[in-house]
């Protein structure tokens, strides 16, 4: 029993920054921008959540930093990729090197360390306990007591999900990526929309890097987002964008996680258990490529 | 051409200035923080050659990024394509002894075989399952990076060692300086050579680059695009294979922990700011190799953290790429203004 709500903690936990991250970049996706900056988005994010959160000793400012930095970037992108016509592959590989060589130079001019910032003086994101929900037995040690930063993940998924499929802005979003001559001719700049995904991209990965640093652990270290952007990415393309799809292929890639920390208790070396959730990636796209060729073999019928 | 030098020189430029703004803002001393860079990287004794010698992992992995992205094809496996090679040289170097004369090119080979090995995999699956290259490199690249890690901590480890590390591999595999340069110089030149034959001399090199400008055009001009694809992963991935080998064979003779460093990413950038062009690979890879060597300098004299470095490629990269496109609508713009007030 132990064993499974511990998977399933984990699993949740795992879940968190990916599915953040994931709905950021399902707004840019519907856009049409290739945006792959969400793992530098995450990382600035965690960055200056520790920076926040350390300096003024509470955690709210460590987020709305972490939200901060997180668009800078998304900012730099959009004077780049939007503004100036930058290829956005370009833009998304150097913004993430960027990333990592700013947080590092930073990491060691104010707190003066390489590799790892632990402080007791970092304050985490509180834990929400829900009153009753909390006494449900089994499924109540899930549904009350975790991160704040995960109830604000299930949230963003819904509202995405709406702002996508149900209102003005989502059609005007969806048909900048679909048909961008279409709704320049209707009088929406589709600039100005894509802006607006990538800066709604940043406030989410800002929210993901916070978890990452706050949340997830209580510390910063160097390119601590570790690939969790490029897995986000992946999600998307496995599911086309749809956030309720994300958020439980999320799950899929937080079991992933969850079941790589359990296997290293049974003696399987961790740079194995490591890797589990990038061949749970390759796994999933196997399956998202065999689904692909048959519905083509179908078109072709 | 010389459009492309000046908005080199210019982007560079940019960067530069955009770096000493940030050093004055933190009350460092750009012109003396920029003399000691330099000063480190190309005036000293012997620092021209350490230089040279950094450059060559950068130089290879741009090569294979270069290679890839002209042809159409998103190899982003650098990273582990370099560590599986520099694996292979390591567990060559440990378990052979060849007299020197075989042993390097013995080694070089399997570095390449590493490096092909590893993109090989990512080949396979996007012909047998039609999984996307470019995340699936991504994820090898991870997986590489851990699975060295175990090898070098478990099976490989050097039990006399204090942190993750092999034994050195055997003497006549070393590549040693030959005055103060070091032989992986003339390798690295002599594949970017071999790639500008192949690419602007032989059919294969032409098919690839015709793929990657239009793919369905080679297709119909009878060019086998599937199996090209094969191919191009296995010669960028030796490439990338073969940069993590010269790290062993010239630099520290064992598979240590973070060996790849940030080689294989900056070549990818190297690529993207070169746009894919070999000889421009090559230049762009010194003149990265100049940054990252003059650093470490820079930081002992002048007390800036050398980690500035990475944050000026990156804005070379950008300033670079931004203003070559943004030249290039603007061209494309005045010309059809001209058009346009010809036909009225």
């Amino acid at each position: 029993m132990t064993i499974l709500s511990g998977l399933l903690r984990g699993m949740i936990s795992g879940a968190t920054p990916i599915l953040l991250a994931a709905l950021g970049g399902s707004f840019t996706f519907y856009a049409g921008v290739f945006n792959i900056a969400m793992e530098g988005m995450m990382l600035t994010g965690a960055f200056f959540a520790v920076l926040g959160s350390y300096y003024s000793g509470s955690w709210l400012v460590g987020v709305l930093l972490a939200v901060l930095g997180s668009l800078l970037l998304a900012l730099i992108f959009i004077l780049f990729a939007v503004v100036l016509k930058t290829d956005e592959f370009v833009t998304g590989i150097a913004l993430n090197l960027f990333a990592v060589g700013a947080t590092t130079y930073l990491l060691r001019q104010i707190f003066q360390v390489k590799g790892v910032f632990t402080h007791p003086g970092i304050h985490p994101i509180p834990e929400i306990h829900i009153p009753l929900v909390e006494d449900i037995p089994f499924l109540g040690q899930f549904l009350s007591g975790q991160n704040l930063i995960v109830y604000v993940a299930v949230l963003a998924t819904l509202i995405s999900f709406y702002i996508i499929f149900r209102t003005p802005f989502g059609l005007r979003l969806r048909a900048a990526g679909y048909n961008p001559a279409c709704l320049v001719s209707s009088g929406v700049p589709t600039n100005h929309i894509r802006a607006y995904s990538l800066l709604i991209c940043g406030v989410l990965c800002g929210l993901a890097g916070a978890f990452l640093s706050l949340g997830y652990v209580n510390l910063f270290s160097e390119n601590m987002s570790a690939g969790r952007g490029w897995i986000s990415l992946a999600a998307i393309i496995l599911v086309n964008g749809n956030p309720l799809g994300l958020a439980l292929i999320s799950l899929l890639f937080g079991l992933s996680d969850g079941l790589g920390l359990l296997l290293q208790s049974y003696q399987v070396p961790a740079q194995f258990t490591s890797m589990v959730p990038y061949l749970a990636t390759l796994v999933a796209l196997f399956f998202y490529a065999r689904r692909g060729r048959r519905k083509k073999r179908f078109e072709v019928i | 051409m010389i459009q492309k030098s000046i908005n080199g020189i210019l982007g560079i430029f940019t960067a530069l200035l955009i770096g000493a703004v940030m050093m004055l803002a933190q009350g460092f001393d750009p012109l003396a923080t920029y003399q000691s860079l330099f000063d480190f990287s190309l005036f000293r004794s012997s620092s021209l050659a350490t230089t040279l010698k950094n450059a060559v992992p950068l130089v290879l992995t741009g090569l294979s990024a270069s290679m890839a992205f002209a042809s159409g094809v998103i190899n982003l496996g650098q990273p582990g394509q370099l560590l599986i090679g520099a694996l292979f040289v390591t567990l060559g170097g440990l378990y052979i002894d060849l007299p020197p004369i075989l042993m390097i090119p013995f080694l070089v080979l399997m570095a390449m075989f590493g490096g092909a090995l590893w993109a090989g995999l990512a080949a396979l699956m996007r012909r047998a399952f039609n999984m996307s290259e470019f995340i699936v490199t991504l994820m090898l690249n991870m997986i590489a990076d851990f699975f060295t890690l175990w090898a070098i901590t478990n099976p490989l480890k050097d039990e006399s060692a204090f942190s993750a590390m092999t034994p050195p591999i055997t003497r006549s595999g070393w590549l040693h300086e030959i005055g103060a340069f070091n032989p992986s110089i003339l390798i690295m030149l002599a594949a970017v050579a071999g790639m500008w034959f192949v690419f602007n001399r032989w059919n294969a090199g032409y098919e690839w680059r015709i793929t990657g400008q239009n793919s369905l055009f080679a297709r119909l001009g009878g060019c086998k695009v599937d199996r090209n694809f094969v191919s191009i992963m296995l010669v960028t991935g030796a490439l990338a294979g073969l940069a993590g080998g010269m790290v062993v064979m010239a630099g520290p003779h064992r598979f240590l922990r973070g060996l790849g460093a940030n080689y294989a990413w900056d070549g990818v950038m190297i690529a993207i700011v070169a746009n894919s062009g070999l000889i421009a690979t090559l230049l762009y890879g010194l003149f990265f190799s100049i940054f990252q060597t003059g650093a470490l300098g820079m930081e002992l004299i002048t007390n800036v953290p050398s980690e500035i470095i990475v944050v000026l490629q990156a804005v070379t990269v950008l300033v670079i790429v931004a203003s070559r496109e943004y030249l290039n609508i603007t061209l494309d713009r005045l010309a059809a203004k001209r058009r346009a007030r010809e036909r009225f």
